[in-house]
């Protein structure tokens, strides 16, 4: 006969409420995991996209994700004709937040050169891919936008062709691809109001410094205002040759002054190591706490069910029942409190993380460790309640 | 048959001088088939003297013999208490005596579980043990939608579920009014007759004292008299 179950018939009411709590705690745990995971997730969603064996980005910087990097874009030529290298593709990256329709969209653009496909999209689950490297645009549908929809960047307006699911940069922020020549010209070409105050910021200068040569100090200044070093990129993606010596390329690379090659490894180690790491200690911490609270919670929930019971648990002992007897019923309702909380909290999970703001990954091993740490909990959690079960003396039913 | 055996037990409480002594050179026998009263006012010992029988708290020294086996001399002889009294001690109690999250049937099941009973035969033997009392057609229900009486008898068949050589009841009829009082005297009449074994009771009710084959009274520590009635018990086939 089991007891613990019994027992839980009674109060089945207020079990299950406190299964639904502590479940809802469970989940949260669960929930760091799965958070973590999808930081990670995030960081890497690009990197893992792009098709790229080598990253070269300006010396010495850790870009393009983990810092700024800037190289010119005509690089790429270069690096084209070292051997090994099959391809060499422009790579822009940066982050936007702009008005449109009554809302801010705040997005990571992404520009690439069309003809390599390099850093661009893999998978388009609605529309097309960018056919044409103006005006045309690719974004993850996390943003919100439709296909055929456009919003005004800069000078243009760009058109969605195609959606992706699952592209967000490191911040968890949605991508959106453009052309290279594209992403430029949004990062760097200005409007006019722009322009005209560029020009006369500059004419201003240039006339103090060239008081009797007022023609030059207007070209200067025009030149100044209207041409900006725009065919910049952040990065110069390359797909090797097949049997091509990675590590050898990259050396060939970094022997130039003015250019450091990161491998894929290492530009998902430089990204994981950064803010994904700071990440990680911040859940993880979270995650201890929630434990020890689930722990603490659990433990006081069974306390307070054994002293309940000390009178029941003294008839039994009095009419002889083993201490095993006492133990089970006690250890199997924190063990069925720990799996229905547990079970609660995977379906609470799985109906809601897909609609946490960000990206929630748990795979069944985060499910697996997580019942694990609950077993540990019911384990700890009826230590108290145990032993107050088993100090109870038999007499006490007798005596009251 | 004799099957308790008390000779000079005495249990004092703390030491030195705080000590109180509660039971004094009590002595006392007890047959199978024997309804045996421990009668005395509060305080008097009764209930130590009934919880040392019932090797829940550890005379100071004396003899307790629980049919051949010797129980208490001037320590304990039996290693493992709880063994002992689900093999041969049954309890019943003035209230409280049902385990609450438990059905009158499973109540019964729970000593028998405990004794080593299980599945179709243990729930033969409840179901018999409680239409032998009258409160089979409250087999399913809890203690709470019992009445005092059909939680008595539901506890006097836990505690009969074991077949016990004794049966220890502490204040049974307290709880219960004149007339549930005496069925419940009534019932236990037969079960020491049907089942052989002795009833000691605690009790101060003065309305059920002719219900017994003996009594003892019980006052300041002491235990006299034992005076054996009339109607002298019928021993039977062990249940």
């Amino acid at each position: 006969m089991n007891l613990a179950i019994r027992d839980v018939r009674q109060h089945w009411g207020r079990f299950i409420l406190s299964c639904i709590g502590v479940g809802m705690l469970l989940t949260l745990v669960l929930s760091f995991a799965g958070i973590y995971n999808g930081l990670v997730a995030d960081a890497l969603a690009l990197i893992d996209s792009s098709g790229a064996d080598l990253w070269v980005v300006q010396k010495d910087t850790r870009g393009p994700f983990a810092e700024m990097s800037r190289l010119p874009e005509d690089i790429r030529y270069r690096i084209t004709v070292i051997p090994g290298v099959r391809q060499a593709s422009p790579y822009i990256f940066y982050t936007v937040q702009r008005p449109h329709d009554g809302r801010l969209l705040r997005f990571v653009v992404v520009g690439y050169d069309l003809g390599t496909g390099l850093g661009g999209p893999t998978r388009v689950v609605a529309g097309r891919p960018i056919a044409q490297a103006h005006y045309e645009m690719v974004a993850d549908q996390k943003l919100g936008l439709r296909v055929g929809e456009s919003i005004r960047l800069g000078l243009h307006d760009y058109t969605v062709v195609g959606l992706t699911r699952g592209m967000v940069g490191s911040g968890g922020d949605p991508v959106v691809f453009f052309s290279f020549q594209d992403a430029e010209e949004i990062q760097f070409v200005k409007d006019n109001w722009a322009i005209r105050n560029a020009r006369q910021r500059a004419l201003a200068a240039y006339t103090r410094a060239l008081p009797a040569q007022p023609t030059l100090a207007t070209g200067l200044a025009r030149t100044f205002a209207d041409n900006p070093e725009r065919h910049n990129v952040n990065a110069i993606l390359v797909r090797l040759a097949p049997g091509a010596d990675r590590a050898a390329v990259a050396a060939s690379i970094d022997r130039w002054e003015y250019f450091t090659a990161y491998t894929t490894t290492e530009q998902s180690d430089l990204v994981l190591s950064g803010s994904v790491a700071l990440g990680r200690r911040q859940t993880g911490l979270f995650r201890v706490l929630l434990i020890i609270i689930a722990t603490v919670i659990v433990a006081q929930i069974i306390y307070t069910m054994t002293l309940e019971k000390l009178k029941p648990i003294a008839l039994l002992k009095l009419i002889g029942a083993p201490n095993r007897m006492i133990v089970g019923l006690v250890f199997q309702q924190s063990l069925s409190l720990g799996i229905l909380a547990y079970l609660i909290a995977l379906v609470i999970g799985n109906l809601t993380f897909d609609k946490w703001p960000r990206r929630v990954i748990v795979g069944p091993a985060d499910q697996l460790l997580l019942l694990a740490i609950v077993l540990v909990i019911c384990l700890v959690a009826s230590g108290m309640g145990l032993r107050r079960a088993l100090r109870v003396e038999a007499g006490t039913a007798l005596t009251g | 048959m004799e099957v308790v055996r008390i000779e000079r037990l005495t249990k004092v409480y703390g030491s030195g001088r705080t000590a109180v002594t509660a039971l004094r050179d009590a002595s006392l026998t007890a047959d199978g088939g024997e309804l045996v009263a421990l009668l005395g006012p509060s305080g008097s010992g009764k209930t130590t003297l009934l919880t040392s029988i019932a090797g829940i708290i550890e005379p100071t020294s004396g003899r307790i013999r629980i049919g051949d086996i010797p129980l208490y001399d001037d320590g304990w002889l039996v290693r493992d208490l709880p063994r002992f009294r689900r093999e041969h001690l049954g309890f019943i109690f003035q209230s409280h005596n049902l385990v609450p999250f438990l059905t009158a049937r499973e109540n019964v099941l729970v000593a028998l579980e405990i004794n080593g009973h299980k599945g179709r035969a243990a729930v033969a033997i409840a179901q018999e043990l409680l239409d032998y009392l009258g409160v089979g057609e409250r087999q399913h229900h809890l203690p709470e939608q019992l009445s005092g009486g059909e939680q008595q008898r539901v506890a006097i068949a836990r505690a009969l579920a074991n077949a016990p050589q004794v049966i220890l009841a502490d204040e049974p009829t307290a709880a219960l009014d004149t007339d549930r009082g005496k069925s419940v005297m009534a019932m236990f009449r037969q079960i020491a007759r049907d089942k052989g074994s002795a009833v000691i009771c605690v009790t101060h009710d003065q309305r059920m004292i002719e219900g017994f084959d003996r009594i003892y009274r019980v006052n300041d520590g002491r235990v006299t008299d034992g005076n054996a009635l009339d109607h002298a018990p019928a021993t039977a086939e062990q249940h």
